[in-house]
């Protein structure tokens, strides 16, 4: 399958995924499962920064669309496919990643690498997209607390999801 | 004019990020103003034809809830008939028409011409969430079937928000379910009749507190939560919720606050009735007048 079409398929696939399933499961107020993010973690390498911003843009702003919530999701996303060359670049070896896989992934980055890399992103993502949900209610505590239980949801789920889609060669 | 360009074009991609932030910012800051931005909410066609199809699919599987609903809304319709009382006189039924009774019998003779005040109307939910700080309910009705902003939405068995914004065929709820200042509704102990605000904390989506109640209150658990008429959206007596227990905030102040059990259950809701306040216009022109009046 070409990486065009597969990224496709992962962008429609992610945006329901969330919309009906994971923004419906009620575990707890400051628990919520942010996965649609990983579409943005799993752009490949070689992708021009400006195209991962403006593809970044699109994700939240759909998302955004679903959930009433005008240009947070957005704002988040923006936010780390801004950071994300920057991430990538300290975390990679001298040389930089291997070739021949062009998308981040524990196998082309290192089961270790890539925990590190996605830990960041999302917990940068969620301290963006909270801090602007609770800017017009709520207290900083629950903002904290929010912010912490949501990052290790949201890498529980990344983790599910390389697990199940990545053989390991 | 030659180093400008050049130093655009070498942090261009720094100036795209932030160019596509304050797009986003503008967004979130705007979206007080909601009728601008309805167009991108979930009151748009893409989103809630997908959010109406979901439905088709999740409606099926709270049959059983809203059948159980329903019969308890049909049953506490039918207490109040006026044949369920001994004195009857005229069985008489309300036709769709917003000043006249007809009775009921060969004749349809005009049995009363009292102004119609409130007029229901029903509307299927296609979208609803209670998980976050705001929520809001997406209703299969819009300003074809004369919905408009700021009217009333109750549910089977008790108030469930306000309409926000409003589309040809859809309309957008702001849920009771919205935390701190943003919804807030005047409501009354059935039993003492004390006053108080209902708002809605965050937190478990079935339980709510009635604010700034007198010490002077009888509280008895159980008590219903009424809405008090004094708000244009709500008529009189609407369950809100069930008076569950007080918490004293603060001994040195003079009002309670007390936590109530609402009486609508916001996880299965799947129809609403949209209040239509016929006399609204009425009363708030009275209203502003009379306060310019006094401003002078």
């Amino acid at each position: 399958m070409s990486i065009l079409l597969r990224n496709i398929i992962r962008f429609v696939l992610l945006l329901l995924l969330q919309v009906f399933v994971l923004n419906r499961i009620l575990l707890h107020q400051s628990i919520s499962f942010n996965l649609y993010l990983l579409f943005v973690l799993l752009l490949p390498f070689n992708l021009p920064r400006p195209a991962l911003m403006l593809l970044a843009l699109l994700m939240g702003l759909s998302l955004d669309m679903f959930m009433n919530t005008m240009g947070m999701h957005a704002a988040a996303c923006v936010f780390i496919a801004y950071l994300r060359p920057f991430i990538i670049n300290v975390l990679s070896p001298q040389g930089g990643f291997e070739t021949t896989q062009r998308t981040p992934s524990m196998t082309s980055m290192g089961v270790s690498q890539f925990l590190i890399y996605a830990a960041i992103l999302v917990f940068l993502h969620n301290l963006v997209f909270f801090s602007l949900e609770v800017f017009n209610v709520g207290s900083f505590l629950y903002l904290l607390l929010k912010i912490v239980f949501s990052t290790a949801a949201s890498i529980f789920l990344i983790v599910l999801y390389e697990l199940l889609f990545f053989s390991r060669k | 004019m030659r180093n400008l360009i050049i130093f655009l074009r070498r942090y261009f991609n720094f100036f795209l990020f932030l160019l596509l932030e304050v797009i986003c910012l503008v967004l979130v800051f705007q979206n007080n103003d909601f009728q601008k931005t309805a167009y991108l909410n979930s009151a748009n066609n893409i989103s809630a034809r997908l959010y109406e199809r979901y439905n088709n699919v999740e409606y099926y599987f709270h049959l059983k809830a809203t059948n159980d609903s329903l019969v308890k809304e049909n049953a506490r319709l039918h207490n109040m008939l006026r044949t369920s009382f001994d004195t009857v006189i005229l069985d008489n039924i309300v036709k769709n028409d917003t000043l006249r009774q007809y009775g009921t019998d060969t004749t349809r003779r005009v049995i009363s011409t009292s102004v119609r005040r409130y007029l229901y109307k029903a509307a299927k939910v296609v979208n609803n969430s209670v998980t976050n700080p705001i929520n809001y309910i997406t209703i299969h009705r819009g300003s074809a079937d004369g919905i408009r902003r700021n009217m009333g939405v109750v549910g089977p068995s008790g108030v469930v928000g306000i309409v926000r914004s409003v589309n040809e065929h859809y309309a957008v709820v702001l849920s009771l379910l919205s935390k701190g200042r943003n919804f807030g509704t005047s409501a009354r102990l059935s039993r003492g009749k004390e006053m108080g605000m209902v708002r809605w904390h965050g937190g478990e989506a079935g339980y709510a507190t009635m604010e700034d109640v007198p010490k002077s209150v009888h509280l008895v658990k159980g008590d219903t939560v009424v809405t008090s008429g004094y708000s244009a959206f709500f008529p009189e007596n609407i369950p809100i919720g069930y008076v569950e227990s007080t918490e004293e905030v603060d001994k040195a102040s003079t009002s309670f606050n007390i936590r109530i059990r609402l009486a609508t259950n916001f996880y299965n809701l799947q129809y609403v009735y949209v209040i239509d306040n016929l006399l609204q216009d009425e009363q708030k022109s009275l209203e502003d007048s009379t306060y310019k009046m006094i401003k002078q």
